[in-house]
């Protein structure tokens, strides 16, 4: 399929998607119209509209790519909000504590932060290697262990006693990312990553690589791939790219603190990103601004109307079904009516 | 059948204006390449699919299936390719499997004895020697067959069609089947043979049917056409069975593999093993399938561990170095496609250029891929091997066989390695393509390049093959002369009745 096509069977399975959303908001005896007018209000109606629109995306961005580039490299890397947490917590660690100079510190904790999303789900690629256990439910677990784990680690170690829910204490302020209108310059870096990763997916040999596995390993490893070391390198990337989401959100985001369910669903937002995209990069980055404007218009939609922003969830998972589901439709439907088409035409001329 | 269509969503012509006839009690045989619609025709028929357009006639009355079962009423039943059995289940409970309402008792449940009487007595009668208690799992491909004819005749079914019913079977259990289809034609039942076997087809039928490329090319009656005729209509024009071969002394040895052995758990030891190959020569490799041809393959490509010996190209030992390391010296056609060879979902491009895109000419920076060179790479082998495609960036899966084929033969022949390993390079072809895989194979052979060539065809193994090696139960039996031995005796060797290291 070209990127055009893609393009447009998104847009439909959005359409589609927004259409049931209104029968069910009309089922809840609201009015549709006040709840879209409220969403679009509220993520792009205003400069500060837009603002939270995209420090919404922000980290969708990364955690999408997270999702996409693994799988696409047939690493079945579910752990993004455990790795996404991980992130968290070391940059609100290293934020806290770190004594260097700010044009220091801040690379030093994206990295970290990085570094420690990378290292989550590469204990997942390490277990797959040397115990042949499947990443698909490592990976998973490991969500389990990483929220617990952050959970502790602000319960008690670090606790801030002042706080009123279990949180760390404030990361020092030079080493805040956001504007004094909030608007959160870690955007600029997920976009350049999300470039990056485009330039890896799509020119480097390993993208290809990664692909090839993805589509059939032992064809990959028959023709020379090293695909034991690409399937690491995937999964380190990948994870490195949900902890980056996780250092962003805490340098960048409102509290510069880590506070228990901090990531609220960023990982699995990422997770239907990728469905949603098919696993391509720049599809990814698209669909992460339009969830990213949903998240931010659901807030104010629980405002203005009664509806709760947790259906922005609902409508999220509406819009992957049936994105997922016209893509498939088409497919089949489109196949069969040029099938008709021709036989009309055939059948004709003879 | 009168103007029968089928287009295959989205645009792909199977069957163009087809009209065709099948008289009560012939043996009438359809050949024609893979991809003339052969199958497509039979399944059409046997109510598998529905035609695009086009009427089915049964005795002058028009009838439409939407599904087997309707076919199955008016007396038409398919023997598939694939086999269609349960493995778990027993030979009986699969033969019945769909029907079972027939046989039931007190009201729902199945009378098991009864069952059971009546496949007996049909297996008997049609002299079908096989246990109705074993499960399909544990019988051979040859009975499994047999179990599939029979589900056919339980539903009294009075055409048969065999859809390339040979492909799985040796040379004994081919004359075997065909007793058992010729006692099916004494009984009055008709039979549809689909195949691209001409000998077979020869001996077997009463009429022929040619098909290619979705037309109907003629319904001849099988009496004084030779082979050749056929293949000619088949293909549309004039082919070589037999290949010019210019004689060439053999080089330096090239491949030398020294007493290797690979032991593992699961199957047939290999072992050990000692041959070399030489600059310009192929060496046909014969054995029966499952005699640690497999294991060899595995072991020169280095996808298994040796147990012991030593490989080497060209004087370097490749024996302990990883796969990537070891394509610079071989070239290596997997024998299915589909799993090894290809990455069906993958563009053609893509595929095109697994391999070649570890060398250095197919980079920019060391790390990244060169995909202008690539496209234009692409290309010249498109042109080079003549494969028919839309564009390079087609999927590889909407590929013909033989269109994929050639895309993993033209990927490994311009590696430039020094040695190939071919395992079944022309495997389930039709005659056009396995011709031009052959021209190449040879082409090779004149540059000086070392050729191990595996195959379980016979006339390809004589056609093509410079010396002939026979392996049994992981070892070799036999190195043979091709020009001084003759079929018969190679299959002695094969079997094991012979052996001359």
């Amino acid at each position: 399929m070209s990127r055009f096509r893609k393009f447009i069977v998104g847009i439909l399975g959005l359409i589609v998607g927004l259409i049931l959303s209104i029968l069910i908001v009309k089922m809840q005896g609201k009015s549709p119209l006040e709840v879209y007018k409220a969403l679009f209000g509220y993520s792009l109606g205003s400069l500060l509209s837009i603002i939270s629109t995209l420090n919404a995306a922000t980290p969708l961005i990364l955690t999408g790519l997270s999702a996409a580039m693994a799988w696409d490299a047939g690493a079945i890397n579910l752990g993004q909000p455990g790795q996404f947490l991980i992130g968290a917590i070391t940059a609100a660690l290293l934020g806290i504590y770190l004594p260097f100079p700010v044009w220091i510190s801040i690379p030093l904790i994206l990295i970290g932060a990085a570094a420690a999303g990378a290292l989550w789900s590469g204990l997942a690629a390490f277990f797959r290697q040397k115990y042949n256990m499947d990443e698909f439910v490592s990976t998973l677990m490991l969500n389990f262990i990483a929220e617990y784990f952050t959970t502790y680690l602000v319960t008690y170690p670090f606790l801030d006693p002042k706080a009123y829910v279990a949180s760390t204490t404030a990361i020092r302020k030079a080493f805040t990312l956001a504007t004094p209108d909030q608007f959160n310059k870690g955007i600029y870096l997920a976009v350049l990553v999300a470039i990056f990763t485009w330039w890896i997916v799509k020119r480097w040999g390993i993208g290809y690589e990664w692909h090839m596995i993805g589509l059939n390993q032992r064809f990959a490893a028959v023709g020379g791939c090293k695909t034991e070391r690409d399937y690491s390198l995937a999964m380190l990337y990948s994870g490195a790219l949900s902890g980056l989401a996780g250092g962003i959100l805490i340098l960048g985001g409102t509290q510069h603190r880590f506070m228990k369910g901090i990531g609220g669903n960023f990982g699995w937002d990422g997770v239907m990103l990728a469905m949603i995209a098919n696993n391509d990069v720049i599809m990814t980055v698209i669909f992460a601004f339009f969830f990213g404007a949903l998240k931010a218009g659901g807030i104010g939609m629980e405002f203005d109307t009664s509806v709760p922003s947790e259906f922005i969830l609902v409508i999220e998972a509406i819009i992957v079904i049936s994105v997922v589901a016209t893509r498939a439709t088409i497919d089949l439907y489109g196949g069969k009516l040029k099938a008709l088409v021709k036989t009309r035409r055939v059948v004709k001329n003879s | 059948m009168r103007g029968i269509y089928k287009i295959y969503p989205p645009e792909v012509l199977a069957l163009e204006n087809v009209d065709w006839s099948l008289k009560k009690g012939e043996v009438h045989s359809i050949v024609g390449e893979n991809g003339a619609g052969k199958s497509t025709l039979m399944k059409i028929l046997s109510g598998l699919i529905k035609p695009s357009s086009g009427k089915i006639f049964i005795k002058d009355c028009h009838v439409i299936f939407s599904a087997p079962y309707q076919a199955m009423k008016m007396g038409i039943g398919m023997v598939h390719q694939e086999f269609m059995l349960i493995p778990s289940f027993k030979v009986y409970e699969n033969v019945i499997l769909g029907s079972e309402k027939d046989l039931s008792k007190f009201g729902g449940l199945l009378d098991k004895r009864k069952a059971k009487s009546i496949i007996k007595s049909l297996s008997e009668a049609y002299g079908f020697e096989i246990d109705i208690n074993a499960a399909a799992s544990d019988i051979s491909v040859a009975a499994q067959q047999k179990v599939e004819i029979l589900k056919q005749m339980f539903r009294k079914v009075e055409i048969v069609i065999m859809d390339e019913p040979t492909a799985v079977l040796t040379p004994q259990e081919i004359e075997e089947l065909f007793g058992r289809l010729r006692k099916l034609k004494e009984m009055g039942k008709t039979i549809v043979f689909i195949s691209h076997k001409l000998d077979e087809v020869l001996e077997i039928s009463d009429r022929i049917t040619v098909m290619r490329k979705g037309k109907k090319v003629d319904t001849i009656l099988n009496k004084d056409i030779t082979k050749n005729v056929l293949a000619n209509m088949m293909v549309g024009r004039d082919v070589i069975f037999r290949v010019n071969k210019p004689f060439k002394t053999p080089g330096k040895a090239v491949l030398e593999v020294d007493n290797i052995t690979v032991n593992s758990i699961k199957r047939k030891t290999l072992g050990p093993v000692r041959f070399n190959v030489y600059e310009g020569e192929i060496l046909g490799l014969a054995g029966i399938e499952g005699n640690g041809q497999f294991e060899l393959v595995e072991a020169l490509i280095g996808a298994m561990a040796l147990s012991s010996g030593k490989i080497s190209v060209k004087g370097i030992d490749v024996t302990n170095i990883a796969i990537r390391d070891r394509r610079k010296y071989i070239g290596f056609v997997s024998e299915d496609r589909k799993y090894t060879g290809l990455a069906l979902k993958g563009s053609i491009k893509e595929n095109l250029i697994m391999t070649h895109h570890i060398k250095n000419e197919m980079h920019n920076l060391p790390f990244t891929i060169n995909w202008n060179k690539g496209e234009i790479f692409a290309q010249r082998l498109i042109k080079d091997f003549s494969i028919v495609c839309r564009s390079i960036s087609e999927q590889c899966i909407s590929l013909s066989g033989g269109n994929q084929q050639k895309v993993v033969v033209a990927r490994e022949f311009t590696l430039n390695t020094p040695f190939l390993l071919l395992d079944q390079p022309a495997r389930g072809l039709d005659v056009g393509t396995i011709e031009f895989i052959h021209k190449k194979i040879l082409d090779m052979r004149e540059h000086g390049i070392a050729i191990l060539l595996i195959s379980a065809d016979l006339d390809e193994l004589f056609n093509l093959s410079d010396r002939l090696m026979v392996m049994r139960e992981g070892k070799i039996t036999g190195i043979l002369d091709p020009s001084e031995t003759t079929k018969e005796d190679l299959g002695a060797y094969m079997l094991g009745v012979k052996e001359n290291v």
